[in-house]
C-alpha cells in the first residue's frame, strides 16, 4: 500500500503471493506463510497490510461488525463526533502517511469553544479564575487553569529520552502520583484538581508519577512539516476502513475469537461461531482486557503481568446543541468541572449553526455510572448537566452514550501504568510467546494512542517475518 | 492457451519451491526500510507530507540539510554527517546519539537488521 517495492522486492512478493494462492494446485501446503490477526483496529490492520505487502497470506478476524476498534466515528450523529481516538498528533508519522497514501483527507480540527470552570459547585468565568473566591489554589498557583496544573511537572522532568521511563536509575518516580506530586511541592488543592480529570490513571494514588512524566515529556517532541494536530475530514474511522479495504482478503466481521491453541506447526484460532482458523502464527492486536477473555497458551508469569494492567475508564455523552445557550451569560461554551460531569467540550459543526457537545467523564467517577443501564446512566449525566447549565435543557439532544469499560472488546480506553509498573511490565506484556505475537497501543514504545497502535503493528509484523523466515 | 492440469501443477510447484527459497531469507534491507522508516521518510530529495525529512542520497550528506524541512535545533547543531557508523549509532539510540532531537523512534530492529538496513539505505541515490 504505502510503498512501491523495487523490482526485486516485487518479484519476491509476487512469488510469495502466487504461492499463497496455489493451495489446490499442488499438495505442498503453504508452510510458514499464513498469519491470523485478531482485531481490526489500527494495530492489527497495519500489521496485516505490511505482511500482505511482503507476500504473506493474512486473515484478519474482528469481533465487532465494524473495523476500527477504539477509533469510532459516530456517523449517525450530526457533525459525526469521535467516540474514540480523536486527535492526531502533528508527529504521528505513520497515521499521517497512511492517510495520505489511502486518500483519507486530514484537516486541522475546528477549535473547541473556550472553557469556563465549575469547581466546588461554583461556576467561574474563565477570565475570573485567578481572582475567584471559588479558586481553591494558594496564591502562587492561582493563575494556572486547572487543566494546565499537571504541565508544571515539566519544570523539572527527569525523562530526557523516549525510553527513559524504563530506566532503573529513575525508578524512584515510579511511585503513586499523589504522593509524588506532594513531595514535589504541589499543594493539596492542586492535587485534588489534577485528580478530578486525570486522563492517565483512574485515580492519582494508582497512577505512577512516571506515567505522568512520560506524557508531559512527550509534548516537546514536535518537528516536521505540520505542527498542528489533525483529524480525518470525514471522521477518523475512514482511516481503518480504508486500510481494511486495501487488504486482499476481507476482514471477517462479527467473529469474536474465543481461544488460540498452539499446534506443533502453528496455531489454531477458534471463533465464537465454532469455526476454526489455522495459521503459522497469530498476532493478537487487541486491548488487554479483551485479550484476557481469550484462552491462550502463555507462560504464567506473562499471564500474571497481563492480569495486573489497569485500563482507563471513560464515559462520554455525545449531544447536539441547537442554540448557543451559553452566549447570553458570557460563557464560552465548554466547561472544566471537578464534579460528575468532568469536562464538557463543545465545538461548532462545520457548515451548520449547531454544535457537538461531548461530556467526557474520566476515571473512578465512571464506576457508579457504569453500574447503571444506558437510560439511567444518560439520565444521571443529563440531570447533572441541567443543574450546571439549566439553559441547556431545551436546546440539547442526546446522540450517543459511549462507555469503553463496558465494551467487552475494549474493556477501557487505554492501558495505564500503576506505581511499580514502569520498569518491567511494559516489556513483559508484548513478549512473543512461541507463535503468538502481540500488537496494540499498549505495546508501543515511542508513541501513545493511534500512532502507538500503528507503531506496534510494524513491530509485530517484523517479529512474525523474522520468526517465519 | 489454458495450461493443462499438469502444467498448472508444475507452475505452482516451482512457485512453491521458489517461494520456499525466498522465504528462508531474513527480512532484507529494503523490507526493513519499508516496515520501519518509510512512513516518515521518503527516498526522494524534497520535503513532503511526511513527518521526517527525505533520505535519498544520504551517504556523506551533512545532517539537517534538506531545504524546507523544519529540523530540531539539536539535529541542526549536531555537526553530524551520515555514514554507516553514524547512521547505526543514530538508529540504535537516537536520544543518546543526539539529545533533544525530534525523531520519536525506538528501534525495534536487531543489530544485524539495523546494519542490513543501513547498508541498503546508504546505497540509495
Ligand atoms: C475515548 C477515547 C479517546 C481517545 N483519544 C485519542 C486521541 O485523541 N488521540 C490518540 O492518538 N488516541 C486516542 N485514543 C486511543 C486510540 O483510539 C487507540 O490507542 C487506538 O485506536 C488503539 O488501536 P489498537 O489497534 O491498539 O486497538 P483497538 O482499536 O481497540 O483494536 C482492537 C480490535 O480488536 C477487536 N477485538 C477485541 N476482542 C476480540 C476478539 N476476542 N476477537 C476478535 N476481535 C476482537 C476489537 O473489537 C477491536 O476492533 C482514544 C481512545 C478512546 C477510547
Ligand atoms: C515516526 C516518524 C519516524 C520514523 C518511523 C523514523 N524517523 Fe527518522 N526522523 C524523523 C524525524 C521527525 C526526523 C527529524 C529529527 C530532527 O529534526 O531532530 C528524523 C531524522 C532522521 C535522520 C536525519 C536526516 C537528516 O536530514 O539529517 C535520519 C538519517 C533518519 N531519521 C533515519 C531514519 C531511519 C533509517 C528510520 C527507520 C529505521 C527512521 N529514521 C524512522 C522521524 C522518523
Amino acid at each position: 500500500m504505502a510503498y512501491t517495492p523495487s523490482r526485486r522486492g516485487l518479484l519476491q512478493a509476487a512469488i510469495a503471493t502466487s504461492f499463497a494462492g496455489v493451495g489446490n494446485g499442488c499438495d505442498i501446503a503453504a508452510p510458514g506463510r499464513k498469519v491470523v490477526v485478531v482485531g481490526a483496529g489500527l494495530s492489527g490492520l497495519n500489521a496485516a497490510l505490511i505482511l500482505e505487502r511482503w507476500g504473506f497470506e493474512v486473515e484478519v478476524i474482528e469481533a465487532k461488525e465494524r473495523v476500527g476498534g477504539r477509533v469510532w466515528t459516530l456517523d449517525h450523529m450530526p457533525g459525526s463526533p469521535e467516540g474514540g481516538g480523536n486527535v492526531m498528533g502533528a508527529n504521528y508519522g505513520r497515521v499521517i502517511h497512511t492517510a495520505h497514501e489511502l486518500s483519507v483527507p486530514l484537516r486541522n480540527p475546528p477549535q473547541a469553544l473556550p472553557s469556563d470552570y465549575a469547581v466546588g459547585g461554583e461556576r467561574i468565568l474563565r477570565q475570573h479564575w485567578a481572582t475567584s473566591d471559588a479558586n481553591p489554589l494558594p496564591e502562587a498557583w492561582r493563575s494556572t487553569p486547572p487543566g494546565r496544573l499537571i504541565a508544571k511537572l515539566n519544570a523539572d522532568n527527569p525523562l530526557l529520552s523516549t525510553r527513559a521511563w524504563h530506566e532503573a536509575k529513575l525508578m524512584a518516580a515510579d511511585q503513586p502520583a499523589d504522593e509524588g506530586l506532594k513531595a514535589l511541592g504541589f499543594p493539596d488543592a492542586a492535587i485534588r484538581l489534577i485528580n478530578a480529570n486525570n486522563s492517565y490513571g483512574n485515580n492519582l494514588s494508582e497512577t505512577s508519577l512516571m506515567a505522568l512524566y512520560r506524557i508531559m515529556g512527550e509534548f516537546g517532541r514536535l518537528s516536521g512539516p505540520a505542527l498542528a494536530v489533525k483529524e480525518a475530514v470525514a471522521g477518523n474511522m475512514r482511516l481503518p476502513e480504508a486500510m481494511a479495504s486495501r487488504l486482499r482478503r476481507r476482514v471477517a466481521l462479527g467473529e469474536p475469537v474465543m481461544s488460540i491453541n498452539t499446534l506443533s506447526s502453528g496455531v489454531q484460532a477458534t471463533l465464537a461461531s465454532g469455526q476454526t482458523v489455522e495459521a503459522d502464527a497469530a498476532i493478537l492486536a487487541l486491548p488487554i482486557p479483551a485479550l484476557r477473555q481469550i484462552i491462550l497458551d502463555l507462560p504464567p508469569s506473562q499471564l500474571a503481568v497481563l492480569d495486573d494492567v489497569d485500563y482507563h475508564k471513560i464515559v462520554q455523552l455525545h449531544c447536539v446543541v441547537d442554540e448557543p445557550f451559553w452566549e447570553a451569560a458570557g460563557w464560552g461554551g465548554s466547561w472544566w468541572t471537578d464534579g460528575l460531569l468532568g469536562r464538557i467540550f463543545t465545538r461548532p459543526i462545520p457548515g451548520s449553526n449547531r454544535y457537538n457537545m461531548t461530556i467526557w467523564i474520566n476515571g473512578d467517577d465512571c464506576d457508579p455510572l457504569n453500574a447503571l443501564d444506558d437510560a439511567a446512566c444518560t439520565d444521571a449525566i443529563l440531570q447533572a448537566l441541567w443543574q450546571l447549565v439549566p439553559g441547556a435543557k431545551d436546546v440539547t439532544s442526546v446522540g450517543q452514550l459511549v462507555r469503553w469499560s463496558n465494551d467487552p472488546f475494549a474493556g477501557g480506553s487505554w492501558a495505564l501504568w500503576r506505581p511499580g509498573q514502569a520498569g518491567q511490565a511494559h516489556g513483559a506484556i508484548r513478549a512473543a510467546a512461541g507463535r503468538l505475537f502481540f500488537a496494540g497501543e499498549h505495546t508501543a514504545e515511542a508513541y501513545r494512542g493511534m500512532e502507538a497502535a500503528m507503531e506496534s503493528g510494524e513491530r509485530a509484523a517484523l517479529e512474525v517475518m523474522r520468526s517465519l523466515s | 492457451m489454458i495450461p493443462g492440469r499438469q502444467t498448472r501443477c508444475w507452475l505452482a510447484m516451482s512457485a512453491c519451491l521458489l517461494a520456499a527459497a525466498t522465504r528462508a531469507a531474513p527480512p532484507s534491507g529494503e523490507q526493513l526500510y519499508d516496515i520501519a522508516c518509510l512512513s516518515c521518510h521518503s527516498l526522494g530529495d524534497a520535503a513532503d507530507h511526511r513527518v521526517g525529512p527525505p533520505l535519498g542520497g544520504l551517504l556523506n550528506r551533512k545532517a539537517a540539510m534538506v531545504k524546507d524541512y523544519r529540523y530540531s535545533e539539536a539535529l541542526s547543531a549536531s555537526g553530524w554527517s551520515w555514514t554507516l557508523p553514524t547512521l547505526l549509532a543514530w538508529l540504535s539510540d537516537p536520544d543518546t546519539a543526539i539529545p533533544n532531537n525530534a525523531m520519536n523512534y525506538v528501534n525495534p530492529l536487531t543489530a544485524g537488521e539495523t546494519q542490513r538496513l543501513g547498508e541498503w539505505l546508504l546505497q540509495q541515490p
